[in-house]
C-alpha cells in the first residue's frame, strides 16, 4: 500500500472497499491528490462514486495515451473542497478500444471524450453524440496514435506523385 | 475545391494584370490634385460617358487610382497575425491613414489579407469568401503560416502555404509581422497595383 | 471578435434560440502532435502560438509540467519573472478582450482605448523578451534572460497609467446605456451549470464560485503574495465582465509587489543543473554538471493554472528521450465553447455577439 494522503483517507479506504476488483491504488505523484487504476468497465460507477461521495465536481480533463501495445485513458477530476486532484487512469487494448462514457455524470466531458475518440479513436459508450470535433468529420486517421507519423509537406508531394 | 476553381481565379487576375494598359489620358499628378467636392460629379459623369463610348482603357488608370488608394481588406481573423492585424488599426498605427479600413462583408472588399494558419478544414470557406469578393481583387499572405506553414508546416491539418488555395500578390515575412510590417506590404501592393496596371 | 474563426449551428423559434450545435475545429494546428518531435525547449514556440493572445501563461504552464516530468526546480528570481509575465500577460489579455468585446456590443471608444494601453503593456514585453506576442522566454529550469535595467522603474509607470485608465474603461461601459442594455441578464448560466459543464475562469468567478488555481492550488510564488480573488455574483455577460475588470486591478496589484521583490533580490535566472538535451544539443566540454543525454528519469509532469481564460493544464510524459512522448494541454476556452448551448438557448439571435463575445474565445487555444 502507498503512502496515504490525509485529506483522502476515507475515501480512498472507501472506494477500495466498494470496488475491490475493479480500484488499484498506484504509487502517488507529488502533483495528484492519488492516482487510482480502474478496470474498463466499471469506469462510469467509480466516478459517479468520486462525485457523490468524494466530492469531486469538476470533470476536467478526459485524455489519452497511445503506448503502441495499449492504450491508457486519464481522467483528472477536481475537488473544490480538497483542493487538488485526482487522477484515474484506465488501460485499454489498442484494437477497438471501449469504455464507458462519464457525460452523464458530467455534461463537461462531452467534448473531452469527443476530441479522445477524434484523435486516438477510442469509442465511449453511451456518449449522446460521438462525432470527431477538431478534425472534419470523415478524416480517416486518428493522428495521436504513434502509427500517425508527420511529414514535412514537400516529401507527401513526392509520395502523392509516385501513386 | 476542385482544382478548376482556383485556376479560374488566377487566371482572370493574370488577364487582368497582363493586359498591358495604355500610358495614362489623364496623368497622375492631375488626378492626385484634384480634391474638391464639386469635381467629383463632374468627372464621374465624364467617365460614365466615356464607358459608354467604349473607352473604357483610358478610364481604367482613374478607377484604378481610386482603388489602389482605398483598399478594403476583409475584416476577419484567422489566429495569431489577426491579433497583430487588429494591432495596426488600433490607436498607435492607424492603418486608416492609408485609406486602408477593413469591411466585414466580402462583397465590399477587394484586399484579401489571409491573416493566419489556414487548416484543410478551412480551406473551402476561405476559397467561398475569396469567389464571393468583386473583381478587382488582390491578397496578401500575412505572416509565416499563410506563406508557408510556418511553424506548422509538418502538421496534419494545416495548408502549407496559401498561395495553393488562392493566388496571392504579396507576401509578409514574420512570426507574427509586427503592425508596420503589414501596412508596409499593404502599401507595396499598391505600389504594385501602380505599376502593374497603371 | 473572435479572432479565430468557428462555426456555430442554431436552431431558432422566431428570433428566440431553442438549439446550438458550436462546430470548432477550423484553427486546428495539430500542436500536441508536433510536440512530440520537438526538444523540449523547442516546444516553448508552439506554446506562444496555442493562445496567442496569453502566450507567456501557456509557455509557463508547459515548462512547469516539463519540470515535474524532468524533476527540476527553477531559481527563485525565475519564478518572480514568471508570475510578473503572467499579470502582464493576464493585463494586456483582459483588454485585448475589452477592446474587442465592447467593440462588437457597438461601442468604438473602448477598441482606441484597450489597443493604446496594451500597446504599452506589450512594449514593456518587448523590452525584456524581444518580441510582441510571441515570446519564447520560458525555458526549462528557469526563463532566458533576466529583466533589463530600469525595467522596474519602468513597469511601474505604466502600471501607474493603467491604475488611472481602468475606472475610465468601466466609465465609458457603466454610463453606456446600451452596453448596460446589451449585457445585463443576458446568458446567464447559474453556479450549478458551470460545475457540471466543466466552466472555468471568469465565466464560472462570476457565478460567485471562488475557483482560483492561483489560490486554491499554488503553484510558482503565488502563495507569497497578496490578492483578492474577483467575484461577483450575477452569472451574466455583465457579472463576466466586472471580473475581468476587477482581476485588471488585482494584476495590477501583484506586479507592484513582484517589482519590489525583485528590485531587492538579485540573482540568477536559469537553474544550474539543466540537461544538455533539453536544450542545445552538445555539452560544453569537462562540464560534469549536465546530466547525460540518455537515462534521465523517466516521469510524468502535470500543471495546472489560472490562465486569463481559465484553468488551463499540462499533461506531459517523459519517456527519457529529447522530446515528450505525449503533452497533452487542456483548453479552458475549449470547454466552455462546449457549453455553449446551454447559455444560449433562450435568448435571441441578436444577443449572440454579446454572449460569445464575453465567453472571450480564443480559437487558438481551443482548438490547439
Ligand atoms: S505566422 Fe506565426 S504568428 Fe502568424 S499565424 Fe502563423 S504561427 Fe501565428
Amino acid at each position: 500500500m502507498p503512502e496515504e494522503n490525509p485529506p483522502l483517507r476515507p475515501l480512498i479506504p472507501g472506494i477500495t472497499a466498494q470496488f475491490p476488483q475493479d480500484v488499484t491504488v498506484l504509487p502517488r505523484r507529488k502533483d495528484m491528490l492519488a492516482v487510482l487504476k480502474v478496470t474498463p468497465a466499471r469506469v462510469a460507477e467509480v466516478a459517479k462514486y468520486l462525485r457523490d461521495v468524494g466530492s469531486f465536481e469538476h470533470c476536467a480533463l478526459v485524455s489519452g495515451v497511445d503506448w503502441v501495445d495499449h492504450l491508457e485513458v486519464l481522467y483528472h477530476l477536481w475537488s473544490d473542497s480538497l483542493k487538488g486532484y485526482i487522477e484515474l487512469t484506465v488501460d485499454l487494448p489498442s484494437e477497438d478500444p471501449h469504455v464507458p462514457s462519464v457525460t452523464e455524470i458530467w455534461r463537461g466531458a462531452n467534448w473531452h471524450e469527443r476530441e479522445t475518440w477524434d484523435m486516438l479513436g477510442v469509442r465511449f459508450d453511451g456518449h449522446p453524440d460521438l462525432r470527431r470535433v477538431l478534425m472534419p468529420e470523415g478524416y480517416q486517421f486518428h493522428p495521436l496514435r504513434k502509427s500517425f507519423e508527420l511529414h514535412e509537406p514537400e516529401e507527401l508531394e513526392v509520395k502523392a506523385r509516385h501513386v | 475545391m476542385s482544382d478548376s476553381e482556383t485556376s479560374g481565379t488566377s487566371k482572370i487576375i493574370t488577364h487582368v494584370r497582363e493586359a498591358d494598359a495604355p500610358e495614362p489620358e489623364v496623368p497622375f499628378a492631375e488626378i492626385e490634385i484634384v480634391q474638391s467636392k464639386e469635381f467629383i460629379p463632374v468627372v464621374k459623369e465624364n467617365l460614365t460617358g466615356m464607358i459608354q463610348r467604349g473607352m473604357e482603357a483610358a478610364v481604367k488608370p482613374v478607377f484604378n487610382w481610386a482603388g489602389r488608394n482605398s483598399l478594403f481588406p476583409l475584416h476577419w481573423g484567422l489566429a495569431c497575425c489577426a491579433i497583430e492585424f487588429a494591432a495596426g488599426f488600433g490607436a498607435r498605427w492607424d492603418g486608416e491613414r492609408f485609406g486602408v479600413v477593413p469591411r466585414s462583408s466580402p462583397r465590399q472588399c477587394d484586399l484579401l489579407i489571409v491573416n493566419g494558419t489556414v487548416t484543410w478544414k478551412l480551406s473551402h470557406k476561405l476559397i467561398t469568401l475569396w469567389e464571393q469578393m468583386p473583381e478587382p481583387k488582390w491578397a496578401i499572405a500575412m505572416g509565416n503560416c499563410a506563406t508557408g506553414g510556418g511553424p506548422f508546416r509538418t502538421a496534419y491539418s494545416v495548408v502549407p502555404g496559401v498561395d495553393k488555395l488562392v493566388p496571392i500578390d504579396v507576401y509578409i515575412a514574420g512570426c507574427p509581422p509586427r503592425p508596420e510590417a503589414m501596412l508596409d506590404g499593404i502599401l507595396r501592393l499598391e505600389r504594385l497595383i501602380r505599376e502593374r496596371r497603371g | 471578435m473572435t479572432h479565430g474563426l468557428w462555426n456555430l449551428r442554431i436552431k431558432v423559434d422566431g428570433e428566440l434560440i431553442v438549439d446550438a450545435d458550436p462546430e470548432i475545429g477550423y484553427l486546428h494546428r495539430g500542436i500536441e502532435k508536433i510536440c512530440e518531435y520537438r526538444r523540449y525547449n523547442e516546444v516553448v514556440t508552439l506554446m506562444d502560438r496555442t493562445c496567442y493572445v496569453a502566450g507567456i501563461a501557456w509557455e509557463q504552464l508547459y515548462i512547469m509540467a516539463a519540470e515535474g516530468a524532468l524533476g527540476l526546480s527553477p531559481p527563485a528570481r525565475a519564478e518572480y519573472i514568471r508570475v510578473l509575465s503572467q499579470e502582464l500577460q493576464r493585463l494586456s489579455s483582459h483588454i485585448m478582450w475589452y477592446a474587442a468585446y465592447v467593440q462588437d456590443i457597438g461601442l468604438m471608444t473602448p477598441f482606441l482605448y484597450g489597443m493604446r494601453d496594451r500597446d504599452l503593456i506589450l512594449d514593456l514585453f518587448q523590452s525584456y523578451t524581444g518580441a510582441r506576442m510571441t515570446y519564447e522566454f520560458m525555458r526549462v529550469g528557469g526563463v532566458r534572460n533576466d529583466v533589463p535595467v530600469g525595467f522596474t522603474d519602468r513597469c511601474r509607470k505604466v502600471m501607474d497609467w493603467l491604475d488611472q485608465r481602468i475606472p475610465e474603461y468601466e466609465k465609458v461601459c457603466d454610463n453606456s446605456t446600451i452596453f448596460l442594455d446589451r449585457t445585463k441578464g443576458i446568458g446567464i448560466l447559474k453556479a450549478k451549470e458551470c460545475l457540471n459543464d466543466g466552466i472555468t475562469g471568469p465565466m464560472l468567478r462570476a457565478a460567485g464560485v471562488a475557483r482560483d488555481i492561483r489560490r486554491d492550488r499554488p503553484y510558482s510564488v503565488y502563495p507569497e503574495l497578496d490578492f483578492d480573488i474577483a467575484l461577483y455574483d450575477e452569472p451574466d455577460c455583465y457579472g463576466r465582465y466586472r471580473v475581468r475588470m476587477e482581476e485588471m486591478k488585482q494584476s495590477v496589484r501583484i506586479v507592484r509587489q513582484v517589482l519590489d521583490w525583485l528590485d531587492r533580490n538579485p540573482g540568477p535566472v536559469l537553474a544550474e543543473k539543466v540537461p544538455r538535451f533539453v536544450g542545445t544539443p552538445s555539452p560544453p566540454p569537462g562540464k560534469e554538471t549536465y546530466v547525460e543525454r540518455r537515462g534521465y528519469p523517466k516521469g510524468r509532469g502535470f500543471s495546472s493554472m489560472e490562465e486569463p481564460h481559465g484553468e488551463a493544464m499540462a499533461y506531459i510524459i517523459n519517456e527519457g528521450a529529447e522530446h515528450p512522448y505525449r503533452a497533452k494541454l487542456r483548453s479552458p476556452v475549449f470547454v466552455n465553447i462546449a457549453a455553449s448551448k446551454d447559455y444560449l438557448v433562450g435568448y435571441r439571435v441578436s444577443d449572440i455577439p454579446a454572449i460569445m463575445g464575453s465567453v472571450d474565445v480564443c480559437v487558438g487555444e481551443s482548438d490547439r
